[in-house]
């Protein structure tokens, strides 16, 4: 009897651990040593004193950090909230119809789901060509007699961000589209025929019937929407730059951390206690999200 | 179906097994090749942030070679951006080149305070023959020692389109105001009189660099605001800003999305007239279209007959990491790298102004006229005495400049943004 | 499903509806191939045809492009070393992540859940935000600028959802069919390899297709830890190349195209797997 639980416990081991070694070493301890170094003062590379929550307490209060900190917060938000709102909705109207079969739909689906595969960096650079003044899509403007709406479409403080995120729709809506779409289709067919037949309408039928049942799915792609904003980085190093420039106009939590934990040419010096801080606030926004996500899932499949 | 699958997995652990066995062999070759070169040869690991001098930097490290047949320089070139990530992870990470390109001013201090670079007056004697200004960009605010041999100076100026000026029958301006009127002529001509955008913040820097001076009072100024006995908010320096924004009229259109390349290409493409830059500029311009004309002025200035002063500063330098296993042929290649074969590969290889004191200018005319437009220099604000701390004056001036020529800031705002940014922490401001 | 029934009832506001959101669908194709297609007769004009005639065809396409690119500047071995990359990096996430879900699925001990929760906890941790300590780990290791250093760390990257995806694919397998290899002498490795793997097949090919197109897109990692520019990757390759030669719009687009057409290309012979790949991990 003993000599079968050891057999097992080797077996178990055998087949668990070197995964667990992996993530272990290249996941679990380099979190934990970010969480430690921000604890830290440091002097230029080396580690000095130990602070405590000194690094955190100048993000949220210290000059210039709270306002850095803050504006490209805000920018996340900007990212989450328009993403949430056209992304995401287009998705699930791009989802519905697929789910239709209108016409096309084979087709469709596929075409949509082309961007998703496409590098950011290749989609940045792509589109940082077509938005400079001299680009693509003011001569598109001016083609159609629109010439008066050409912008500076990445240079400009009101719109630079908007432009970078509307990029970022154009390579990503087909992803919330067909996770819509394979949601409506596990939605069981006898429950929309007995609607159907009752005459409902498709607005009531979507919303009362079709929706409640996708719902796992919106909590799983608004939990994706909440993590891919708070992570956005290369969507704005190859469009607009690390000094999310124009005046911080397109700056995000993920330019700010790397500005500050490696220094820039213009920015000065590194500042690793004050980056690994930035790095584990990053983590804890993307954690509690995901936990909450967690637990509203479980809820609501108990509900239905 | 299970046999094709223990073939896809064969042949996937076969290609793992090569990479890992490739890479091993890679290793344990290189590990051979160093332990039979230390008996020979002492090799030393050299990193540049210049891609596009790699060849240059060969031809330079041929003649050392030769010279010296014990030591083996390895060139290894990253890219400008990432330069800083990379060699700041590497050195803190333990090791790192043995020499390599290293930032001026702030950007030295960060090295040299964490113990990353050694103190070079008694390996590379030479230095004591640099300029002043050379060896204050190579030097560290905190303890006064020199980290590293100064390469090359920057000078910022107005180039223009010689071709063009001929054609509209322009003179080279010397005050602001003629200035205006040759930009007016060239936008009268149909031309895009300036090649200047605004959407990679540095260019504006530069721009602030290359006409500020003159209207801001030059050295006065900078002696006096680096004491804490003036500050940014003084009146000349609000003009002097103010006067940047005069320009916006001949920018591109819709110039805040015009990025620096977008700048050089216009110029290159002889699409503009006047491109406000430095003087690394000319290598670029000529080697992209060897049929430009171009030359150019100092930042003009606010009176006739007053001096026109140039913003000038200290490129960068070359640093040992004194935790070399070869000090002593790192030494050697640094002195090499102090003297004139050197200072001469500079001018004429990549027409930089080098800091190798003493170099022969004649053969290349550019460098000859940049040297002659120092005579008025001053160093360039925000980058010689405000790039030590968090926030850089550069980090200010740049996003406060794109605010004022998006028409976001006035004059006085951004001089107001500047100041209190750097008042946070610069002590001769907080008395 | 429920079309058919559908457009027999359909009214005119409907049929407008319809009409309007198949207008919306068709112009969501076009704004999709278009800049494609834009960025392919761009490489093949001069950069000053590019400006004087954004939307023209080539007067005289110049192919000379796509062979510099390739060759010159290296296209090919970024290739060939995102190809490498990707590869190994997969091939560990399948077999270390079927491992450990046969490990947590098929076993019943008290520490079960605990293991679970901690490969778990990096399902979807930003990994970047804690680049310096990894960068500090690589050096100590040894592998800085090595294949190697990347391939480990897109392995930690991929066994997280793997092991979530597989452990609970393969905890819906029949006890009966494990039993009856034990008692035909199958020991526990025989077990995973001859009985649960096959049945795990589709899962499995759904978990490569999740975890390779990050892999191979990826940029921050490679960036970093991948200095020599024989070991770069594509979107790194891509990177350095348009700091080099950010003014020649007609050798930028040709990168553009090398960088994207293989993709679209593969995809359009095997979208069927893609599109279950992609969606399969946010479903389940």
């Amino acid at each position: 009897m003993m000599k079968t639980d050891v057999r097992k416990g080797l077996w178990i081991s055998f087949f668990v651990l070197p995964g667990l070694l992996v993530v272990t070493l290249f996941i679990l301890l380099p979190l934990f040593m970010s969480l430690f170094n921000s604890l830290f003062s440091w002097n230029q590379l080396l580690r000095g004193a130990f602070v405590g929550l000194e690094n955190f307490r100048k993000i949220f209060s210290g000059y210039p950090y709270r306002e850095r900190f803050l504006n490209a917060l805000g920018n996340n938000a900007k990212w989450f909230l328009l993403t949430m709102l056209i992304q995401n909705t287009i998705g699930i109207l791009f989802g519905y119809l697929l789910s239709r079969r209108l016409p096309g739909h084979g087709f469709f689906k596929r075409i949509f789901f082309i961007p998703v595969l496409f590098s950011i960096v290749a989609v940045g650079f792509l589109w940082g060509l077509y938005l400079k003044p001299t680009g693509l899509v003011n001569a598109a403007l001016r083609l159609m007699g629109l010439g008066a709406y050409a912008r500076a479409w990445l240079g400009q403080e009101e719109i630079a961000t908007l432009s970078i995120i509307a990029v970022n729709i154009w390579r990503w809506v087909g992803f919330p589209s067909l996770v819509f779409l394979a949601a409506v289709d596990a939605v069981p067919a006898d429950c929309l025929e007995a609607a159907y037949l009752d005459g409902v309408g498709e607005w009531t039928l979507f919303w009362r019937i079709v929706f409640p049942l996708i719902i796992p799915s919106v909590t799983v792609i608004s939990v994706l929407t909440i993590i891919g904003s708070l992570n956005v980085f290369e969507q704005v190093y190859t469009m607009t730059g690390l000094d999310g420039s124009p005046n911080f106009s397109t700056d995000t939590i993920g330019t700010l951390f790397y500005r500050t934990a490696f220094g820039s040419v213009d920015s000065g010096n590194p500042e690793i206690g004050i980056g690994s801080a930035i790095g584990v606030i990053i983590y804890s926004l993307t954690f509690i999200a995901s936990i909450v996500s967690i637990i509203s899932t479980r809820s609501r499949e108990v509900e239905l | 179906m299970s046999i094709k699958k223990i073939l896809l997995i064969g042949i996937g652990l076969l290609v793992a097994a090569t990479v890992f066995a490739a890479g091993g062999k890679d290793q344990s070759g290189a590990s051979t090749a160093e332990t039979s070169a230390q008996m020979k040869q002492a090799v030393v690991n050299f990193w540049t942030w210049r891609p596009e001098d790699v060849e240059g930097y060969d031809k330079l490290i041929a003649i050392f070679e030769s010279q010296n047949p014990g030591i083996k320089i390895v060139q290894t070139a990253h890219k400008n951006t990432e330069y800083n990530t990379i060699l700041s992870a590497a050195l803190s990470g333990g090791s790192g080149p043995d020499v390599f390109q290293s930032r001026a001013y702030g950007g030295l201090e960060t090295f040299a305070q964490s113990g990353y670079m050694e103190p070079l007056e008694t390996w590379v004697p030479e230095l004591k023959d640099f300029s002043p200004a050379s060896r204050r960009g190579a030097s560290s605010i905190k303890d006064g020692k020199i980290y590293g041999v100064p390469f090359a100076s920057q000078t910022l100026f107005v180039y223009f389109n010689q071709a063009m000026y001929t054609k509209l029958g322009l003179k080279v301006p010397q005050t602001w105001d003629q200035f205006l009127a040759n930009l007016q002529a060239m936008k009268a001509a149909g031309i895009q009189p300036l090649a200047n955008g605004g959407k990679d913040g540095w260019t504006l820097e530069v721009l602030l660099g290359a006409i500020a001076p003159n209207f801001y009072g030059a050295n006065d100024f900078f002696d006096a605001v680096v004491k804490g006995q003036t500050n940014f908010k003084d009146p000349r320096f609000v003009e002097s800003i103010r006067k940047l924004g005069e320009l916006k009229p001949f920018m591109p259109d819709l110039f805040m999305g015009t990025s620096y390349t977008d700048m050089q290409s216009s110029f290159i493409n002889e699409q503009a007239g006047h491109f406000i830059g430095g003087s690394f500029e000319a290598g670029y311009f000529s080697k992209q279209n060897p049929d430009l004309k171009f030359d150019f002025f100092p930042g003009p200035a606010a009176k006739a007959g007053a001096p026109n002063y140039v913003s000038t500063y200290a490129d960068g330098n070359f640093s040992m990491n004194p935790t070399s296993a070869n000090k002593e042929e790192v030494a050697k290649f640094l002195r090499f790298l102090a003297g004139k074969t050197t200072g001469d590969l500079f001018i004429n290889e990549f027409k930089q102004v080098s800091s190798v004191p003493g170099v022969d200018t004649s053969r290349s005319p550019f460098i000859a006229k940049v040297l002659q437009v120092q005579q008025y220099n001053t160093p360039y604000v925000f980058l010689v005495g405000f790039r030590y701390q968090q926030p850089t004056g550069s980090v200010l001036a740049q996003a406060a400049l794109q605010g004022m020529m998006a028409g976001k800031l006035s004059a006085e705002e951004v001089c107001q943004q500047i100041q209190e940014g750097i008042a946070s922490y610069y002590e001769p401001f907080r008395k | 499903m429920t079309t058919d029934l559908r457009y027999q009832r359909g009214r005119l506001l409907r049929n407008t509806l319809i009409l309007l959101f198949q207008t919306a669908m068709i112009i969501y194709v076009v704004l999709i191939f278009y800049p494609l297609f834009n960025m392919v007769i761009s490489s093949l004009k001069s950069t000053r045809e590019i400006f004087q005639d954004p939307f023209g065809l080539p007067k005289a396409p110049r192919l000379a492009n796509f062979r510099v690119v390739w060759v010159d500047k290296g296209f090919g071995i970024y290739f060939m070393n995102s190809f490498i990359v990707t590869a190994v990096s997969m091939v560990f996430v399948v077999l270390f992540g079927s491992m450990a879900s046969f490990g947590i699925s098929r076993y019943a001990y008290k520490a079960r859940t605990l293991v679970y929760m901690l490969f778990l906890s990096g399902i979807m941790l930003p990994l970047k935000a804690a680049i310096i300590p990894l960068f500090i780990l690589i050096k100590n290791l040894g592998l800085m600028d090595r294949q190697l250093s990347v391939i480990l760390i897109f392995l930690a990257m991929g066994l997280p959802s793997t092991v979530f995806i597989l452990s609970a694919f393969m905890k819906g397998i029949p006890r009966d069919l494990e039993y009856a290899a034990r008692i035909d002498g199958c020991n526990d490795w025989m077990v995973y390899r001859m009985v649960i793997m096959p049945i795990t097949a589709p899962a499995i090919a759904l978990v490569t297709i999740y975890n390779a197109v990050p892999i191979w897109n990826d940029f921050f990692f490679p960036l970093v830890f991948l200095q020599s520019n024989r070991l770069k990757t594509v979107p790194v390759g891509l990177s350095s190349f348009f700091g080099q030669h950010s003014t020649d719009w007609s050798l930028l687009f040709t990168g553009l195209s090398i960088a994207i057409l293989p993709m679209l290309i593969l995809y359009l012979f095997m979208s069927r797997y893609f599109i279950r790949g992609m969606t399969a991990g946010a479903i389940k």
